[in-house]
């Protein structure tokens, strides 16, 4: 596939503030919310939590905290042992298989490790998204144009993955996730494999997305962004949710010196 | 969703499926074909074997039912009638004494004793007979029962004459020949499946990655089956065209009066060949059914 690049929209400004609507039913809802892996190994335990549309909230833990097992849960990789995980008002225990991909149409989703087809071209890459979902949607050049210019790659067309840098990789990754225009975007880790100038951009991207109108739900162990956004922090130890803060840094006041 | 751009997709994909995989492509194309030939020659040969045994039957199936001297011909044709009208029964003709001595004469070579014994003053010794050809071989038992107690022929029993020995051994060649083709087509069915399965999990296990993807984005299960059915489909009919091909090139080289190999005729290898490309299609895609299973668990 060849996509010559559309006209170009004015690029949106980084947002300064959310607007998470408070007043409107929650998006996302974790109702005591266990997870036991078949091994024994309990990944979450007994959690709780409402996310409201247009919400920015960052997952923050230490590895195996249950970060990632919030992002399965969420996307139904993983379903709870024990609790209700709802969307949109959605019960995902209940939801039928064949029901799974319209869930996952409603969001974006992107991981540590990009997941790009590495014999596909970026283009290419955009495009599979809409192709696997809905070959015949029309006006698909200008879609996958539209997503690679938000996430600024509308130069790198017919550039293959592996002629990219890490950023410019996770940049793909998102403007995959962007073609459903969903309503949840889910990031697990996504600046675990890159630089801090690199990870920052991902960052104010996310933030971008969250301005444009999407639920973002990000896990990340980055100390710095999650301090420099002042976002909503829902902090995970030992799989026990043991802070929600609307405005939270990383480490409670006082944690950093212990 | 619009089937059109949805089918060229999953075309496209299949395809591409089996070139980036084609060393495995090839050698379950190749054991598939092996299989499917061996399938194919199965049944040529069971055919062959039962018709070689349908012959068989056929001969056995006759029954003669001799008169004695004293039976009026009014009687004999009754006797006719009443057996040719039986369910079992495919034809039944009457042989007097002199169609018996010609037939004696002609395939016997008794001719020469049979003009002394009349010479003589002892007149044709061989009775005149009504010749059954029963439909089955497995109801010329019950024929015979009927026949040598009937009251149309007084006094009873009469003499009969048909292959005892014959029938339960063709019973039993026919029935072995049948078991031992639909065994043979089994395991060589089982084996091809086996082989395609591992062969579209290899292509699922080298796709992982773009599946996992399919699966993140929104894709449907069939959406991501359907490429890999395809593929094993593909494979399969293929497959069965060589194994076809092969069966036909033999059959021609080594067949003669306008039949193949084993009397094979034409109108049956054309339906051996559409049998073996349906199977192929159904193994394939079954294959690849069972194949793709594990990669749409979660």
């Amino acid at each position: 596939m060849s996509i010559s690049a559309s006209p170009a929209p004015p690029r949106p400004q980084v947002a300064e503030t959310t607007r998470p609507a408070r007043h409107e039913p929650p998006i996302i809802v974790f109702q005591n919310v266990s997870k036991t892996y078949p091994n024994g190994a309990a990944a979450i335990r007994d959690i709780s939590f409402t996310i409201p549309p247009r919400d920015f909230v960052f997952v923050v833990g230490a590895s195996g905290a249950g970060k990632s097992t919030i992002i399965r849960l969420l996307i139904r990789e993983e379903t709870a042992t024990k609790g209700h995980v709802l969307v949109e008002g959605q019960d995902l225990a209940r939801l039928r298989r064949r029901h799974l991909p319209r869930l996952r149409r409603k969001m974006g989703i992107v991981f540590q490790d990009f997941k790009l087809l590495p014999n596909l071209t970026v283009a290419q890459n955009v495009a599979f998204a809409i192709q696997v979902t809905d070959p015949g949607r029309s006006h698909l050049k200008e879609k996958v144009g539209e997503a690679l210019y938000i996430v600024g790659l509308e130069d790198k067309l017919n550039t293959f993955p592996t002629e990219l840098s890490g950023g410019e990789q996770q940049r793909v990754a998102i403007a995959r996730a962007l073609v459903h225009r969903p309503r949840i975007f889910l990031a697990d880790e996504p600046t675990g494999n890159l630089d801090p100038d690199a990870g920052w951009g991902i960052v104010q991207l996310l933030l971008q997305i969250n301005h444009r109108g999407a639920t973002v739900v990000m896990a990340t162990h980055n100390r710095e962004v999650v301090d420099l956004c002042r976002r909503r922090v829902l902090a995970m130890e030992g799989g026990c949710l043991i802070r929600d803060e609307q405005e939270g840094q990383y480490l409670k006041e006082g944690e950093a010196n212990l | 969703m619009n089937p059109v751009p949805a089918l060229r997709f999953v075309v496209r994909v299949a395809l591409q499926n089996i070139v980036r995989n084609r060393g495995i492509a090839f050698a379950s194309l190749l054991t598939v074909t092996l299989t499917l030939l061996g399938a194919g020659a199965a049944v040529g040969v069971v055919f062959a074997l039962d018709k070689v045994l349908q012959q068989e039957e056929s001969q056995a199936s006759v029954l003669k039912v001799f008169m004695a001297d004293h039976i009026s011909f009014a009687s004999a044709l009754n006797l006719e009638h009443t057996l040719a009208s039986e369910p079992s029964v495919q034809t039944a003709s009457f042989e007097n004494k002199d169609q018996a001595a010609a037939q004696a004469s002609s395939t016997l070579g008794l001719g020469g004793a049979l003009h002394i014994l009349e010479s003589s003053g002892g007149g044709n010794p061989l009775p005149a007979s009504i010749n059954l050809h029963l439909k089955n071989i497995a109801a010329v038992t019950a024929i015979n029962n009927q026949v040598s107690t009937s009251d149309l022929l007084f006094p009873g029993p009469h003499q009969t004459d048909y292959n005892k020995d014959v029938i339960p051994r063709v019973e039993h060649y026919i029935l072995a020949a049948q078991l031992g083709g639909a065994i043979l087509v089994a395991v060589v069915g089982a084996v091809a499946l086996v082989i395609i399965t591992i062969s579209v999990r290899t292509a699922a296990f080298v796709r992982r990655q773009e599946i996992e993807i399919m699966k993140l984005v929104g894709a449907t299960d069939w959406f991501v089956r359907w490429p890999f059915i395809l593929e094993g489909m593909i494979l399969g009919v293929i497959s069965a065209l060589l194994a076809s091909g092969v069966l036909l090139g033999v059959g021609v080289t080594f067949g003669s009066g306008g039949s193949l190999a084993l009397g094979v005729g034409m109108r049956l290898a054309v339906l051996i060949s559409l049998g073996l490309i349906l199977g192929g299609a159904v193994l394939g895609s079954f294959g690849s059914l069972v194949g793709i299973r594990r990669s749409l668990a979660t």
